[in-house]
């Protein structure tokens, strides 16, 4: 072992490099103590959700048709790798698109991969903002995504 | 007759103030960590530690099976007197003490021994082996702490010549020793947070390793009384810090008592702000600090305060 040597003067700098260190440890913490808390009040209180967060999926209402484009197409139920969407459509009138009145998700196998917000011709779908997903029953986690839409009016 | 007043109104002070400071520990404790503390119960959170005590004081004292019976239940009895009589001596302005004894620090440091008898105590009748190594160490760091306490504590009693301590505050009229004697302030500073077992000297308790070291076989009233008397010993470290160092009631403008509490609960904060800062210090790291550095500079300040005192 080759220790550095320690005498007198060694002990005197260590002291008071010490000394110096626990001022600097204190001061930092006397800060925090006058910092601007970040905490919330939760269930009083809620945070914005930053754009990219994924909640499950939802459609989006445009300004001129003042509802969704979805036309049930049905491309989003293909695509689901988890089999999670059921669209169902009818038509309005003859020669036109279908238009789409029954959308279900089963959220509980739902993975968020996002790819039915990809892929959807109409760019009709979006994810949500909801965080608060929690069910009593397994049923409960299908969610109405029209009735949703309509409900948000 | 005023000496029961007094007693009286110190058995209804201690508890409420406890009370207060467990408050004030959880939230500096909270602002130091960018939290708010507890919030829910009153306004900010002031009944929490109110409420919790009723919680305690509702719940049952189970005695486990394998204690030592007499020992476990008498532990925490003893650990909450010397923090009553601590108070005795303690002037908080000229009028305001309750019986000013010869001896008065002696009798604090006399009684303040005793605490660490009931948590070796506790320790040892809780028949766990936590518990057990916790009291060891309790008794181990007192022991050790105590030499630079009373090194330092004999540095101001040389330069008063007296035990009293209202006779000492009375010293202090134009300049706190703590500007004659900085270096031992500081020992006695660090000394008293480490015979109070407070971080970062709070090996006894150490949560992370010990499980909470002596009581934790303790529940309900028994374990609050323990709570009770870390807390007390606290009050009264910074009251004999206030006294010795820092002019106990002296201070402009306000009366003696007002500056006295500015005084302690100013070293008590202190005292928490140091807990949520520093890491535990490990066991052979607090014996070295306690013989190798604390005691030879005690020694060497009380030896040149004694010589420039006594000999020029």
């Amino acid at each position: 072992m080759n220790t550095p040597p320690y005498g007198f003067t060694e002990y005197i700098k260590e002291i008071l490099t010490g000394s110096k260190s626990l001022v600097i440890g204190l001061w930092i913490t006397l800060k925090r103590l006058f910092t601007r808390i970040v905490t919330v009040q939760y269930p009083r209180q809620k945070l914005t959700m930053t754009p990219n967060f994924r909640g499950h999926i939802e459609a989006i209402r445009f300004d001129d048709t003042k509802t969704h484009h979805c036309v049930a197409c049905g491309l989003c139920a293909r695509i689901c790798p988890s089999h999670v969407i059921k669209v169902q459509g009818e038509k309005v009138r003859a020669g036109a698109l279908k238009y789409g009145n029954r959308y279900y998700i089963d959220f509980s196998k739902c993975s968020l991969c996002g790819l039915c917000v990809d892929l959807c011709p109409e760019q009709t779908l979006k994810f949500s903002n909801e965080y608060e997903l929690v069910f009593y029953s397994r049923w409960d986690t299908v969610i109405d995504i029209m009735g949703r839409l309509e409900k948000s009016r | 007759m005023a000496g029961i007043v007094g007693l009286l109104i110190l058995a209804a002070i201690v508890p409420l103030n406890v009370a207060f400071l467990v408050l004030v520990e959880r939230k500096v404790a909270g602002h130091i960590q960018l939290r708010p503390g507890p919030m829910e119960v009153g306004p900010h959170g002031i009944l929490q530690t109110l409420i919790d005590a009723v919680k305690l004081l509702g719940k049952e004292m189970v005695t486990p099976q394998s204690t030592d019976k007499l020992l476990f239940f008498l532990a925490p009895i003893i650990v909450v007197v010397p923090a009553f009589v601590g108070f005795v001596p303690i002037p908080f302005s000229p009028m305001m003490q309750i019986r000013e004894v010869n001896v008065g620090i002696l009798l604090i440091f006399a009684f303040s021994s005793i605490s660490v008898i009931s948590i070796l105590m506790a320790g040892w009748a809780s028949n766990n082996k936590y518990s057990l190594i916790g009291a060891i160490r309790s008794v181990a760091q007192n022991v050790a702490y105590e030499i630079p306490l009373l090194l330092a504590t004999m540095s101001v009693i040389i330069m008063t010549n007296t035990f009293k301590m209202g006779e000492i505050v009375q010293a202090q009229s134009p300049v706190w020793f703590i500007f004659y004697q900085p270096i031992a302030a500081i020992i006695f500073f660090i000394a008293t947070t480490a015979e109070t077992n407070r971080a970062p000297f709070d090996l006894v308790e150490a949560e992370s390793e010990l499980v909470s070291g002596f009581h934790t076989e303790y529940t309900g009233m028994r374990f609050s009384l323990f709570f009770l008397a870390e807390y007390t010993n606290m009050v009264i470290a910074a009251a004999m810090f206030t006294v010795l160092f820092l002019g106990g009631w002296h201070g402009p403008v306000f009366p003696g008592m007002i500056w006295f509490l500015i005084k302690t609960y100013f070293l008590i904060f202190v005292v928490m702000w140091a807990r949520w800062t520093y890491p535990r210090i490990r066991f052979d790291q607090l014996m070295n600090f306690a013989w190798k550095v604390l005691i030879p500079i005690a020694l060497v300040n009380l030896l040149i305060t004694a010589m420039v005192l006594k000999v020029i």
